[in-house]
This record gives C-alpha cells, structure tokens and sequence, in this order.
C-alpha cells in the first residue's frame, strides 16, 4: 500500500488547474460600439443570401460593418433566449415570432415602423405604445400544379382571379380526373402544418381558432367543425395521402417526383421549385373558394433590436436603411420575399407571374385574415400568454385523421388548449 | 479446393446482409452527385443521369468550410489529448492508490453516468457563463474533458496490471510520476486508442452543446453549419447532401488509418460519454 507523498500531491494539483486555465484563453464577449453589429437570422444563405447581400452594400455606403449570423431555424429561439440569458444578444435579430423571454429586451420601433409604413396589422403595438418588432417580408399559402399533367388530361383550370374562380368541390373533381386520366398517385398534398390548414378553413367559410376582440378567449365559428370534416374525408390515400399528416411523409418531395396534381403550399416554394424541378412544368394558380376566396398569409418573421448590446444606434440605422424603399425592393429580389410594407414594387429574377398571384391573393382575402394576424401579434406583444407545446391545432386534426377522434372533437380539444395557454 | 454447402450459405448470407448496409451509403453517395431536379424523380433512379459537383460547389463557396474544419479539428484534437491524459491519470491513481476517500470519490464519478447530458446541461452552462467561457472553443473542450466512462475504462484496465510491477520500480528508485509516465502510460496503449478514438468522434459529431455556447459564427464547428442547410420551410438537399459527404471525409480517413483499433474498440460499445 502507498500512500500519496506531498510532493506529487502538490504537482498533481498544479497540473489539474493549469490544464483549464491554458484552454481558457480566448472568448469572452464584445459589445463595444465599433465592433461589427451582430444580426441574427436563419436560412439566409438558403434564401439566396438577400441579408448578405444588403450588409455588403451597407459597408461600401457607410463603412459599418453588419455581420451576418444564420443559425440552424430549429435551434434560433433556443439560441437567442440562451443569449439573453448570458447577456449576449445580437443587436439585431430576425425572429420566428416575439419570444416573453426577451420581450422586454428590445427597442421600440415605432419611429421606424412610422416611417417605413408596414402592411397595417403586420406589426402591433403594446399598451404603452411599443412597437417591439417588424415584419421581415410576407409569406402567403398557395397552390401549385403540375402543368404537364393537367395539360396531359386536358382539364381546365383558372390561372387568375379575374377567371371565375373555382369551388373545392369543382377542384377535387379536376384534380381526381387528372389522376385518373394520367395514373398517377393522388390528386393533391398539403403541408403538415396549422398555417396551411388554417387558410383551407377560412376557404371554406371558417375563421379557424381564432382570438376574440379582447385578447381572452379562442373562438371557432359554426363553420368550423364542417370545413374540418371536409378535410378530414380528404385525407383518404385516394385524394389525399395520409402518410403526410400522420407520418411526417415530405409533400414537397412528392410533389417533385411528377405523381402528384396539384400542391397546396405557399410562396416560398416558388424558388425552390425554380432550382429543383426540370422534369415538368408547373404553374401557381388561385386556390379553390367555398365560398370564401382567402389566403393564410402573414409576417414571414419579425425584426427586432435588442436593448443592452451598445450599438441600438447602429442597428436601428442599419434598419432602418434595409426598409428603404429601393433598398427593400432590392433584397425582396434577391430573396424572393413577398413585400411587408406598402407601396414597394419588386421585380423577381424568375416567375414574376407567380409573385403577382400571390400579391393579388393577398390583396383578395376578406379583412378577418389581418386581423386574426394582427390579434395573434397584440397577443405576442403584450407577452402574457404561456407558450405552447406543440400546435394544438395541427396536433388535434392529426388526431381526427387517424381516425381516433371527430372533427367535432378536435376543434373543441384544441380550443381548450389554446385558451388554457391564456389562463 | 472446394466449398461445402456449410460454408456457402452462411458467405451468402453475410454477404447479403453486407450488402444491405452498404446500400444506403451507396445511394448516399450517388445522390450527392445528382442535380436538385433528379432527386425525387420517379421512377427512383440508383444513378444520376446527368453527374454533377453543383451540390459540393455550392455547399463548398456557400459555407466556410476551411473554418468549420479547423474549430472541429481544434475541438476534436485538444478535447480527446486532454480526455485521454486526464482519464489515464484519474484511472490509474483509482486503481492503484488504495485509500478510503480514492473509493468515494470513485463511487461519485461512477454516479454522474447515471446522468445523462441534457440534465446537467443548464447548470454546466451557468458554470461556462461565470468562467467567461461562453462564446469560445475552451467552452465547448472544457466541459467535455471528464468522462468517466474514460476514467472507468482506465481503472478496470490498470487494476489488471499486477501491484509487483510497481513495487518493483519502486524498489528501483523510480517516482510515482515516472511510473505512470514511463511504466504504466504505455502498457495502457490499447485503452489509449480505444479512448482517443472514442473521443473524437464523440466531439467531432458533438452538436447540441456548441450550439448553445458558440454564438459567433466564425467560430462553428462543423455540425452546426451542416444544420443550419435545412430551412424553415425548404431544405436544400443537393448542398445537404454535398455538405454531408464533405464534413464525413475526416472520419472516414480517420478509419482507414486507425482501422485495427477501431474493429477491437467496438467490443467496449454502448457506453456512453
């Protein structure tokens, strides 16, 4: 047996804390005002890097460098509630949606938003008047089809909102006897997800779940339960193949492989459609009303300055500058984004008709849209809901589509947990 | 020569079953060289019909790549010379300084496996932020040096080398720091590689707790880029694909050169780190 002696005690010790101590070198955080201004955002580079782009023009016109920081989408409010945390934030972020955790952290921006005049209901005000953040672009649900196959069936289809537009009705007809008439295997897919839903509710004569006048409850119109109905009987592998809502299968995909009529997305897929699909043509056409013409659209995401970092000044000049008009319009081209403020005209790189149908569709939903938009926002800038696990809605019509409960069940179950979230 | 049927069916077999692990990796690697267009067309294609590099040209001028390599080699390289000496330290003093308090303090070592990562993660990240370590490499090497599953592998390994070796370097006048250096550290290579090789890949594909300590971009390693690839809506597959083949390179050279160790380490797989 051997007892440890002081000498190699005393060494041992020596060696554990110089190991650390010589690892620690470099780190710490900077925010002193000449340091670059850190923005925040994902899939810039994915979006054909408009956000680069304008930090690159901004440092050739004013010498202040704008360092871009994208970060995984998944990992964005994590990363940014951590950074709030440790008392690092960016001086600028582009947020999926206003977070209570760092609410209170930002600049107000109503100087700004006076300026560059947002979309009314796209950005909110709190009770003192804050307006904490800014609708990036806008991003609106569409359709697509696969041109080729319905040119291939020789079934017609409206391709603007002059044309008399069609009913779902009339739409799944279309679409089932293009699938028939080419054998392909279904008639349309849908996004696994509550925004897409949501604009098929508001179609079909519902308002979705939405929150009344006051901020204090979720409400569903009679209309409802019905429209829900109706698209649960969609999901019926003939039509609609239920492998997407209930196994996460991805319709974007299907869509590409040429086996499906049409796709109900939105307007970020036009991009990426332009890049991956040389196999057919495809065409972005109005979606189906019944009777309501509607779309789902809304802040893509929000713009925010965050408080405490040193450079408020820098960043809210650097905004401000990025919503100028020209400057706006500049990187919506890049990007590909639907414009958030009025009165900017883009001219896209590709398929400038898809982006105006969009920008029609918009123009054509009934006023409710905004306003759900603009309550869920007053709701988002007063910070006084809990957050939500998961989405009630999407999570409930997954449920109804599997069958284990009805469509009347599932719009009073996720009534329930979207009211619990404001209790 | 020839083959009896008692041979035949059981190569068939293996081969087969061989064959099926290959294939996604195989079709992996096809697919990176497909255009966007060709991914998804059907019928399913094994082969591009038209080979391309776009995905890697892209992913290559798109993300820089030189940057992610070198954070993840600086982290992977420092964390694993750092796991591998202090594991080889702690093992070898558990295992042969006999002593009642050693003991405890190995009991508690062995506690901390039954924790997994994500639980001590909020208090290990408090810990970062009162060092000022957050925002920095050593944030991301420093908590990931003690494992105790290294710790462990070391100790069971130098409880197996006989007390009269050291007795008897001790008998000839050697010190303790002269007997792990000279005696013990190299009877225990095995382990060494084992450990080494562990380690890497365990840093080399580590991702969760460098998100959440990196905040510049400058300074991401590997996994994180490769992530930020899938968007909120789109996910670029071509430079995905591309980007994922890129960022498997090192591993796979990592095999070739140290296959022998890594086929023997896998008998000690399933612990965790």
């Amino acid at each position: 047996m051997h007892s440890l002696n002081r000498r190699t005690l005393l060494a041992a010790g020596l060696a554990a804390t110089a190991a650390p101590a010589l690892a620690a070198c470099g780190g710490g955080s900077s925010a002193s005002p000449d340091a670059p201004v850190q923005f925040m955002l994902s899939g810039d580079a994915n979006q054909g890097g408009g956000y680069a782009a304008m930090a690159e023009k901004y440092l050739e016109e004013t010498g202040i460098q704008i360092e871009i920081v994208d970060v995984p989408y998944d990992d964005l409010q994590t990363k940014v509630r951590n950074a709030s945390k440790a008392n690092d934030l960016p001086a600028i972020g582009r947020m999926p949606s206003i977070d209570p955790v760092w609410l209170d952290r930002t600049v107000d921006l109503s100087e700004v938003a006076a300026e560059v005049k947002p979309i009314e209901g796209m950005y909110a005000r709190d009770e003192e008047g804050k307006v904490p953040a800014l609708p990036s672009d806008l991003t609106a649900v569409g359709m697509f089809l696969n041109k080729d196959l319905w040119d291939e069936a020789g079934v017609e289809y409206p391709t603007s909102f002059d044309d008399n537009v069609w009913t779902w009705d009339e739409f799944i007809e279309s679409a089932n006897s293009v699938r028939e008439a080419n054998g392909i295997r279904f008639s349309l897919v849908m996004d696994r997800s509550s925004h897409r839903l949501n604009s098929f509710l508001y179609q079909n004569g519902s308002e979705g779940l939405r929150l009344n006048e006051d901020l204090s409850q979720y409400e569903a119109n009679d209309a409802t339960v019905e429209a829900l109905e109706r698209f649960v009987a969609m999901n019926d592998d003939e039509v609609m193949p239920r492998s997407v809502w209930l196994t996460e299968e991805d319709p974007n995909a299907m869509f590409k492989t040429g086996q499906i009529a049409a796709y109900y997305s939105g307007s970020w897929q036009i991009a990426d459609f332009v890049a991956n699909i040389a196999d057919f043509e495809w065409v972005s056409v109005p979606m189906p009303a019944q009777p309501d013409q509607a779309t789902n659209f809304g802040a893509a995401a929000q713009i925010v300055v965050f408080e405490g970092t040193g450079q408020e000044q820098q960043a809210l000049d650097f905004v401000k500058w990025l919503y100028s008009p020209e400057n706006y319009a500049e990187i919506s081209r890049i990007s590909g984004f639907l414009p958030a403020t009025e009165g900017v005209e883009v001219s896209y790189e590709d398929r400038q008709e898809d982006f105006d149908l969009y920008n029609a569709a918009i123009a054509a939903s009934p006023a409710f849209v905004g306003e759900i938009k603009s309550r869920d926002l007053a709701l988002q800038a007063a910070g006084t809901a809990a957050p939500l696990s998961g989405d009630p809605v999407r999570d409930e019509a997954v449920k109804a589509i599997a069958g284990d409960i009805s469509a009347a069940d599932a719009v009073t179950a996720a009534l329930e947990q979207l009211n619990e979230s404001l209790a | 020569m020839s083959f009896s049927a008692r041979q035949i069916a059981p190569n068939i077999l293996l081969w087969a079953l061989a064959a099926l692990f290959l294939f996604p990796v195989l079709w992996f690697l096809l697919s990176s060289f497909k255009p966007g267009s060709e991914l998804f067309t059907w019928p399913l294609r094994l082969f591009p019909q038209d080979w391309t590099l776009s995905g890697y040209q892209t992913a290559w001028t798109r993300f820089d790549f030189q940057t992610y390599f070198l954070n993840t080699a600086i982290v992977a390289v420092v964390s694993t010379v750092f796991t591998v000496f202090v594991s080889a330290c702690t093992g070898f003093a558990l295992a042969k300084y006999r002593n009642r308090l050693v003991q405890i303090f190995f009991l508690l070592i062995l506690v901390t496996t039954m924790l997994p990562t994500e639980v001590i993660m909020p208090s290990t990240f408090a810990v970062i932020l009162g060092l000022g370590l957050y925002n920095s490499l050593a944030g991301i090497i420093i908590p990931s040096i003690i494992t105790a599953t290294g710790i462990f592998m070391f100790r069971q390994f130098f409880l197996t080398v006989p007390d009269e070796l050291l007795q008897a370097a001790r008998i000839d006048g050697a010190g303790e720091f002269r007997i792990f250096f000279r005696l013990m550290l190299p009877i225990a290579r095995p382990i060494i590689a084992v450990l080494a090789i562990f380690s890497f890949q365990w840093r080399w594909n580590d991702y969760i707790w460098p998100l959440l300590v990196l905040n510049d971009q400058k300074k991401y390693t590997l996994q994180i880029a490769l992530r930020s690839i899938v968007g909120a809506e789109n996910i670029d597959w071509a430079v995905l694909l591309g980007a994922s083949v890129i960022s498997l390179i090192p591993m796979v050279l990592l095999f070739l050169v140290f296959r022998r160790q890594i086929m023997n380490s896998d008998i000690s797989s399933g612990l965790k780190d």
